[in-house]
């Protein structure tokens, strides 16, 4: 079972505000609650496949250039910077 | 001017010089105009398509080497780039945003000489299977404006099964692609992973999720496979499949075929018309040559646990990058502290897709991992081995598309699990990196019911085939528009 705390302290942590508690907290809730149906799957020894990709696969890294100015299409920016909120 | 024609019809048609690509486009907006205020497929249309179609018939003219397209419309699921639109993924976050390049699928279909229509609606960055969580209304099933036509591919599906577009692409991560062809009676593919490059589809869970067509006939989903697949050096997981042809000899045949029909997918909670239509469709196979037995595959059980952890946790990750400040809505940053200002932002976010980064912030998280994400990647390992399995004792599988009919829009929004459980019989595929289609089957009590047919990875062409054999056999009554 998960506890309203548990899931207050990670939406704070992924900057998202969980005012509206019936829609972020009793059904997220409900829906972690669902995945305890995973314990009874018997899968602890099951190793995790990984996809592999070589080196070799993959493009080049070199620099690609775009025909417009990007910065320009941002919302907020200052010469060639982005423009953000202050840190505290 | 017949609206209802396949792609390979209307392709045939301007070749044969019969219709133009003006006068087709044209009309084809015309009748968006006159039925997308009730079924709202669309989040945009694009103004300049008779312009476009209008050069498109100059070249043909004017004997120029033409696209394989001829100008066909086509409807783009609004996650997918296309360079100087609006790109919104239905979503309040994007509501704004417009796209600096073309996807490689639109680069493609651009080169070929489609026309875009326009951008079609989806559930809220592709997280749902009603379009109902998109930000800005949900879409309507056209065989009943009552009832969802399924997602998150929903405005896809509704356009071609409303002929306001001739084919469509859509995005497949649990079965966006497969579910609301069910609903709303057209073909949809989801192709085995690679198959198609994703560049310039916005991320929603990169592992398992792949860009697929939606058209009226399986022969068009070939014609499109044909035409969007391969190689692409943007996109690392995509496949060399050699350029294969998916249309020469789709009418192969299925004789001698072995099918398995997976028991846990035709069990407890599939309504009995959706039963009965897929035992209909097995003996039709079986008719046809096919042999077809069932099989278990005890970890689909877990499946749509294993896949919601999975993709929750990827969703989180990939929308870390929505915080206001490269792009995203007109909220000036000044007066506002760092972490505030991007909480503050982040309310944009619709429900669905706030509870889905909240979920992706917890199951992998310090603690929880061991339960959750590292439980549900075993189980996807588990599955795909069983799955594998499975292929090495049969050339295909088939279940039915949706264990159910489509529901009414507003039924079942507030119960997140039961929504879940929907996905039951697509996520498979998903997770297992097979390809599967969706052939419209049957039509019960006014609402459509599709088959899905599954083929092991690379066996595409098979698929297409099997698909193929099984359309023949229905006659389908027409979409009441």
């Amino acid at each position: 079972m998960v506890t309203e705390e548990e899931i207050t302290h990670v939406s704070k942590l992924m900057k998202i505000d969980v005012d509206d508690h019936a829609e972020y907290i009793d059904k997220v809730q409900a829906m972690i609650n669902y995945f305890d149906i995973l314990d009874s799957a018997g899968v602890e020894s099951e190793e995790i496949s990984m996809q592999e990709i070589p080196i070799s696969n993959l493009r080049e890294d070199e620099y690609v250039p775009f025909d417009e100015k990007l910065i320009e299409k941002l919302n907020n920016y200052k010469g060639t910077y982005v423009r953000a909120p202050k840190m505290s | 001017m017949n609206l209802k024609i396949s792609a390979l019809e209307y392709v045939q048609e301007v070749q044969n010089g019969n219709i133009s690509a003006e006068d087709f486009v044209s009309k084809t907006l015309e009748h968006i105009q006159t039925v997308d205020d009730k079924l709202h497929a669309f989040l945009s249309v694009n103004e300049k398509a008779i312009e476009q179609a209008r050069l498109i018939d100059k070249k043909i003219k004017s004997g120029d080497k033409v696209g394989a397209c001829f100008g066909m419309p086509i409807s783009i699921k609004d996650n997918l780039c296309i360079k100087d639109n609006l790109t919104t993924c239905a979503s309040k976050m994007l509501e704004h945003f417009v796209a600096p390049y073309d996807a490689t699928v639109i680069t493609k279909l651009k080169q070929q000489d489609a026309i875009f229509v326009g951008k079609a609606n989806l559930d809220e960055f592709a997280m749902g299977l009603s379009t109902e969580f998109s930000a800005f209304g949900p879409s309507k099933n056209p065989w009943n404006t009552e009832y969802v036509p399924g997602g998150s591919s929903g405005g896809s599906a509704v356009s071609v099964s409303a002929f306001e577009c001739v084919a469509s692409l859509g995005s497949d991560t649990g079965g966006s692609v497969r579910n609301p062809a069910s609903f709303c009676s057209v073909v949809g593919y989801k192709p085995t992973y690679g198959l198609i490059s994703r560049y310039g589809l916005i991320s929603y869970a990169n592992s398992i999720e792949q860009i697929g067509p939606l058209t009226r006939t399986v022969k068009d989903s070939a014609f499109m496979l044909n035409l969007i697949s391969g190689l692409d050096t943007n996109d690392n997981t995509t496949i060399d499949n050699k350029n294969e042809d998916y249309l020469s000899g789709i009418d192969s045949g299925i004789e001698g075929k072995k099918i398995g029909i997976i028991t846990e997918m035709i069990g407890d909670g599939v309504d009995p018309s959706v039963l009965s239509a897929t035992k209909d469709a097995i003996s039709k196979l079986e008719s046809l040559g096919a042999t077809c037995e069932e099989i278990s595959i005890d970890m689909i059980k877990y499946s749509v646990a294993s896949y919601y952890t999975i993709t929750a946790t990827e969703a989180g990750s990939n929308l870390a990058r929505y915080d206001n400040l490269r792009y995203g809505y007109e909220f000036p940053v000044e007066g506002y502290e760092f972490n505030s200002y991007i909480s503050k932002a982040r309310q944009k976010f619709g429900p669905e897709v706030t509870r889905r980064m909240i979920i992706g912030g917890f199951v992998p998280s310090a603690g929880h991992a061991g339960k959750y994400f590292l439980k549900a990647m075993k189980v996807k390992s588990k599955l795909t081995k069983e799955i594998n399995e499975a292929f090495k004792k049969f050339d295909l599988l088939i279940a039915p598309t949706v264990p159910i009919l489509p529901f009414k829009i507003g039924e079942k929004i507030n119960d997140p699990v039961s929504l879940f459980l929907i996905d039951i019989n697509t996520v498979t595929a998903n997770l297992t990196g097979k390809p599967a289609v969706s052939i419209p089957y049957a039509i019960s009590n006014g609402l459509p019911i599709g088959i899905q047919l599954f083929a092991n990875s690379n066996q595409d062409k098979l698929l297409l085939q099997a698909a193929y054999a099984l359309e023949q056999t229905v006659k389908l009554p027409e979409v009441p528009i």
